[in-house]
């Protein structure tokens, strides 16, 4: 809300600076975003007066006004036409500093002397625009006629006007005069209000105007004042400027006057043509089937039924609270008006606004909640003020339904709650003092104190609203820097675990970067980590239907990818969609962060070729029939083919051991260790074919990794190998056997031994593995596996394994022979068990 | 034989110092340890000595031999150090090293952990599809409050309970469910991600992180909250840093303050950062609001506690000098390793 400075100074007489006041009423919760001050700008900007129009020569819609500073006489090039000879107007030499009305952004410019069609124009007569009072831009400023010819525009025109962030709490701060009351309080001064006394109408003048309020639920208060012999023409200046000021466009007088009072008092008015008003009835009701209005903007509308509105006779002639009619508008014809000021249930004008677009200064007060005693106080204001500038002649009050008449309740407080809620004391003469400042009415009992808040605070109804008051009137900085004492908590519910820092410790020691990503996405991007033939659906349903995943279920996966699709990548369920995202890109949540994940990576091959490797550790949303969703946090990360090696521009090409490496150190480190996790071969139409594993232990889908399918990856704008890991790391919590334990290893040498052997290649690493393990017992320490080799030197169908096998006893040291026995075991073993042969 | 072995040594050590190559080195060794080298010759002729003379010249002879060797081994070692020192250039780069990143809203998340955690706040989290239930109404904010404006809400299509699932709009609500499931004493922070229906721009984005914090006993006060804010902003910024509070509103808290820190930037005289006001508004806060407690079952003449909350990518981009909020969600490379 906007507040000129020099309305509000009227209103409280406070002698104080305009940022001096700013501050203070800042500081006491009335937020003053912005100060505007009019004319800062404007150094050169002077009262002119037009002394002679010429036409231009070579322009038939340009003129050449003469304009006289009161020193000199300036001729310029003009293309508006609302002026004529004699008339005060905003002159801009050239030199002068003006808005640029033509930018988007608010630029300020530097007026230079400048030829237009052939005549030099040495200045500009300036629209409202320019001069950064509003945003016409049509036609110059026409200064009234005592403008002081040759004075800075500044002086004639300038002010500084207050912008205030104003909260949902206080509507009786929507106005001048509820600012007034709070800077007066803090000032010291006392408030002069605007608001006439009550005055008797004159006798047999009063036409009858019949009120009925249908449900004081609704509409707490009706008040009506007619005004006769209706002047409408154009308001005086200084209102036109105050409006303007406060962000109001000035139309007329009469809709002028109820603006004024609306922005002075809070309250809005609405003014109908009482000639146009059937039956001599106004009635508040609710909408009947089928009625419809044309409301002020020329919509015909069709009124629901919740829609609140003012009725006459025969049917609606406003949208209460909202808009009005364009049936009952006051135009220069009107010779009597019924001016509306009343209380409308704060929910009812809300929804309508909401429902029709319709936001309004009316609608954001009643809103908020305006109280009923305002209603009267409003009509005489606005009466007087429409009789002073000539507009009519009025009744402060002629009709007023008021069907339950309430009063805000008051509110007890023990003195010592003040201190115990803020820490810090108050002694009882100052909290009276603050109190009665703010008008509020107070009555003492010992140490109790009972406070009747002023009919326009009904946000007070409990102690602690009170407290507030005194400590924010008395200022924040009374209260002191202290710590909280006393016990604190043994664990609490849904406590952050820990080891999600771990998890991302050991991926960036890794090497991997985390990223944070949206958690809105779109299905058409979820959709592209299948190939679009597996998935050939229109573009309103991306992610399929069930026939469709159905069927790829049975062909494109293996048992792994089932029981991967149905949790850690389950594309086939529904996500949970908005009903108002911003954007189709962003209409779901996400399922799986890996479509976001691959968007990332290519963003990032744009400028890098080699280690990316990027993980994402947040939650995904998988829906739950009537309850919340469930929120895992999946692992995601994804790795691209080129990654540094040992010199300074060696790479390497990422393969499928690269991934394992990286899941066998984060599971281990998670509690699961790699002899308690099985990899199997996994296919899914995500991963290529035969380049992809699921990582299971105890029957559970832990994991899962793999080169990313050449043409998901393409659906991504990748052209080349993409690797990506998914690790359902709750899966992996309960899985995991927790701290590790401690075991005792052998203080004696170990003897080495390597082994060589050449198997069929359909023999995995895992079954050698495990023969050597078993065959090696008890001796046997660890075996490391060090090379494959397939190839020439070896019969086509086989391939060579190396391991680095390692011995120690417990209790001594093994000498070779030993040695040698327990490594020829696990030889015989091989060969035994896998037709192994020695190799070399 | 003494002197004789003195002279030697000095003789053969001022040459040594000399030798600069391999080839005058290995000259040095066969002069001066070599089989016809005079120390040999000396040790040689000790047998010819006189029997009570052989026991101390030749032991004598052995320590000028040994004397000699150390010499040359430490000349030898020597030489070879400046002859590789030439040959390596200290400037070449290190090879590199693949070390990854924690992403600058997790390490701003710890940092503001650790600086609560001694202070007794334990760190929760809560659901971040809620009820409208508890983003809203147990945070006494009823449907169609026109408070309901502060905050621009994305809702869930949601076929069995229309209207009542939501994208959490603060990490308020996780005081509502802290409080319904424990008796206080309450002293928790709740971090985690919260969404705004609200076109992205530099300066606002539709997700973006929160830290509420939220504590709960018989005698906490505003100046409490006063005291464990100004510790907040002076470990997060330094102890230079002022704290000023100001009256504010927020349906559950009542009284509402707004805290403002004194601007890092320029301390407090006025800059760029701070908009010329030597002020950067840090986070939103107060005393719980009596209806907050009483919906959740606790009595709010017995127990009272405040609460604050602020937006993580605010302070990150405070102590980071970032100036568009859209970088954190990027995750552009380039950005993660800068600010690592």
């Amino acid at each position: 809300m906007r507040v000129p400075f020099e309305w509000l100074r009227e209103l409280t007489g406070i002698e104080a600076s305009v940022d001096d006041v700013a501050t203070r009423l800042t500081n006491a919760g009335f937020e003053v975003g912005a100060i505007h001050r009019a004319g800062e700008h404007w150094d050169r900007v002077v009262v002119g007066e037009v002394a002679r129009i010429d036409p231009h020569p070579n322009a038939d819609r340009l003129n050449l006004p003469t304009v006289n500073t009161g020193s000199e006489e300036i001729q310029v090039v003009c293309g508006a036409w609302n002026f004529e000879v004699g008339d005060r107007i905003a002159f801009a030499p050239a030199g002068a500093t003006l808005w640029d009305p033509y930018a988007d952004e608010p630029v300020l410019k530097e007026l230079k002397p400048t030829r237009i069609r052939g005549v030099v124009s040495r200045g500009m007569l300036c629209s409202t625009k320019e001069l950064g009072i509003s945003d016409d831009h049509e036609g110059i400023l026409v200064l009234d006629a005592d403008a002081p010819l040759g004075r800075p525009l500044a002086e004639a025109l300038g002010g500084e006007v207050l912008e205030f962030e104003l909260k949902a709490n206080r509507p009786d701060a929507l106005s001048v005069l509820g600012i007034a009351r709070e800077a007066a309080a803090l000032y010291g001064t006392k408030v002069r209000s605007p608001i006439p006394e009550a005055r008797p109408n004159k006798d047999g003048s009063s036409e009858s105007v019949v009120l009925g309020i249908e449900d004081a639920a609704l509409c707490a208060r009706y008040s009506a004042a007619l005004v006769r012999d209706v002047q409408v023409g154009e308001s005086p200046a200084w209102m036109r400027d105050r409006l303007e000021q406060a962000g109001v466009r000035p139309i007329s007088t009469i809709v002028d006057a109820t603006n004024y009072v609306m922005l002075e008092l809070g309250q809005p008015l609405h003014a109908f043509n009482w000639d146009t008003v059937r039956g001599g009835f106004i009635g508040v009701r609710t909408a009947q089937p089928g009625e419809r209005l044309v409301t002020l903007d020329g919509q015909d509308r069709e009124l629901t039924p919740e829609t609140l509105c003012i009725v006459d006779a025969e049917g609606p002639v406003a949208l209460a609270g909202v808009m009005g009619g364009l049936d009952t508008e006051v135009t220069e014809k009107t010779s009597t008006v019924l001016l509306e000021s009343a209380t409308f249930d704060p929910i009812s004008i809300r929804r309508t606004a909401h429902r029709l677009n319709l936001r309004s200064e009316a609608s954001r007060r009643f809103e908020k909640g305006l109280p009923p005693e305002l209603t009267v106080l409003a009509l005489r204001r606005c009466v007087q003020v429409i009789e002073e500038i000539g507009a009519g002649r009025g009744e402060f009050l002629t009709a007023d339904a008021y069907p339950a008449p309430s009063d805000p309740a008051p509110v007890s407080l023990a003195f010592d709650r003040i201190e115990r809620l803020m820490g810090v004391a108050y002694d009882r003469s100052e909290v009276r003092q603050t109190l009665s400042a703010l008008e509020f009415g107070l009555d003492e009992d010992g140490d109790e104190l009972c406070v009747t808040p002023p009919f326009w605070r009904r946000d007070v109804t409990a102690p602690a609203d009170v407290v507030e008051e005194v400590a924010r009137l008395v200022g924040y900085e009374r209260i002191p820097d202290t710590l909280p004492t006393g016990q604190v908590m043994d664990l609490a519910p849904g406590e952050i675990d820990e080891r999600d820092d771990e998890v991302r410790d050991v991926m960036a020691g890794m090497g991997f970067a985390e990223c944070v990503t949206y958690a809105l996405t779109s299905e058409a991007r979820m959709a592209r980590l299948v190939p679009p033939d597996l998935l050939d659906v229109p573009p309103e349903a991306p992610l399929g239907d069930a026939d469709a995943w159905a069927a790829m279920r049975e062909t494109a996966m293996n048992d792994a990818g089932r029981t991967l699709t149905d949790r850690l990548l389950p594309l086939d369920r529904e996500p949970l969609r908005l009903r108002n995202p911003l954007s189709t890109e962003e209409n779901a949540l996400r399922l799986t962060g890996l479509g976001t994940m691959l968007e990332t990576l290519r963003a990032n091959r744009r400028h890098a070729d080699r280690d990316l490797l990027l993980f994402d550790y947040q939650p995904t949303f998988l829906a739950r029939d009537g309850d919340l969703p469930e929120e895992p946090n999946f692992l995601t990360a994804v790795i691209g083919e080129r990654v540094s090696a040992s010199r300074w521009n060696e790479t390497g090409t990422v393969e499928l051991p690269f991934v394992r490496g990286v899941v066998d150190e984060l599971l281990s480190r998670s509690g699961v260790p790699v002899a308690e996790a099985s990899h199997d071969g996994l296919q899914h139409p995500t991963f290529a074919a035969g380049a992809a594993a699921a990582v299971t232990s105890k029957g559970r889908l832990l994991a899962a990794y793999g080169e990313v399918d050449a043409e998901v990856a393409a659906a991504f704008d990748l052209d080349e190998r993409t690797w990506a890991l998914l690790v359902d790391m709750p899966a992996v919590r309960e899985a995991s056997a927790g701290a590790p334990l401690f075991s005792a290893w052998s203080e004696y040498p170990s003897a080495l031994r390597d082994l060589a052997i050449v198997v069929d290649a359909e023999v995995t690493q895992a079954e050698v593995q495990d023969s050597i393990q078993r065959a090696g017992r008890p001796l046997l320490q660890s075996a490391r596996l060090f090379d494959e080799y397939r190839g020439e030197q070896i019969p086509a169908g086989k391939r060579s394994l190396a391991y680095a096998l390692s011995y120690a006893a417990p209790d001594r040291t093994l000498t070779d022979k030993q040695a040698d026995r327990a490594h020829n075991r696990v030889v015989r073993a091989l060969q035994h068990r896998l037709g192994a042969e020695l190799r070399g | 034989m003494q002197e004789r072995l003195d002279a030697l040594l000095s003789a053969a050590r001022a040459e040594l110092s000399v030798a600069t190559d391999d080839a005058a080195l290995e000259q040095w060794r066969v002069t001066h340890l070599g089989r016809r080298s005079e120390v040999t010759g000396l040790l040689r002729s000790v047998g010819s000595l006189p029997r009570e003379e052989r026991r101390a010249a030749g032991q004598a002879a052995n320590a000028a031999r040994r004397e000699l060797e150390a010499a040359f081994e430490t000349r030898q070692s020597e030489l070879r150090r400046s002859a590789d020192g030439a040959q390596v250039d200290v400037t070449m780069p290190g090879y590199p090293v693949r070390l990854g990143s924690l992403h600058p809203l997790t390490r701003t998340l710890r940092e503001i952990r650790r600086v609560l955690a001694p202070l007794g706040f334990r760190a929760v989290s809560g659901p971040e599809v809620e009820w409208d239930r508890y983003n809203f109404e147990l945070l006494n904010i009823p449907a169609d409050h026109p408070a309901r404006d502060m905050w621009d809400t994305f809702h869930v299509d949601d076929k069995a309970r229309p209207g009542e699932l939501l994208l959490r709009t603060h990490t308020s609500p996780v005081q509502a469910r802290v409080m319904e499931q424990i008796q206080p004493p309450v002293r928790v922070i709740v971090p985690g991600k919260v969404y705004r229906y609200e076109d992205r721009s530099a300066k606002n984005e539709a997700e973006f992180m929160q830290v509420e914090g939220l504590a709960i006993d018989e005698h906490i006060t505003m100046a409490d909250l006063r005291g464990t804010l100004t510790h907040f902003v002076r470990m997060m910024f330094g102890p230079d840093r002022e704290l000023r509070i100001r009256a504010s509103y927020f349906p559950f808290t009542e009284p509402s303050a707004e805290a403002d820190m004194s601007c890092h930037a320029c301390g407090g005289k006025g800059c760029s950062v701070c908009g010329g006001t030597g002020w950067i508004e840090i986070l939103g806060s107060g005393m719980v609001h009596p209806k907050v407690l009483a919906d959740v079952g606790y009595d709010p003449d017995v127990y009272q506690g405040f609460a604050f909350g602020m937006g993580v990518e605010r302070i990150a981009m405070l102590k980071y000098g970032v100036t568009d909020i859209r970088s954190f969600y990027r995750n552009d490379l380039r950005f993660l390793r800068q600010l690592r």
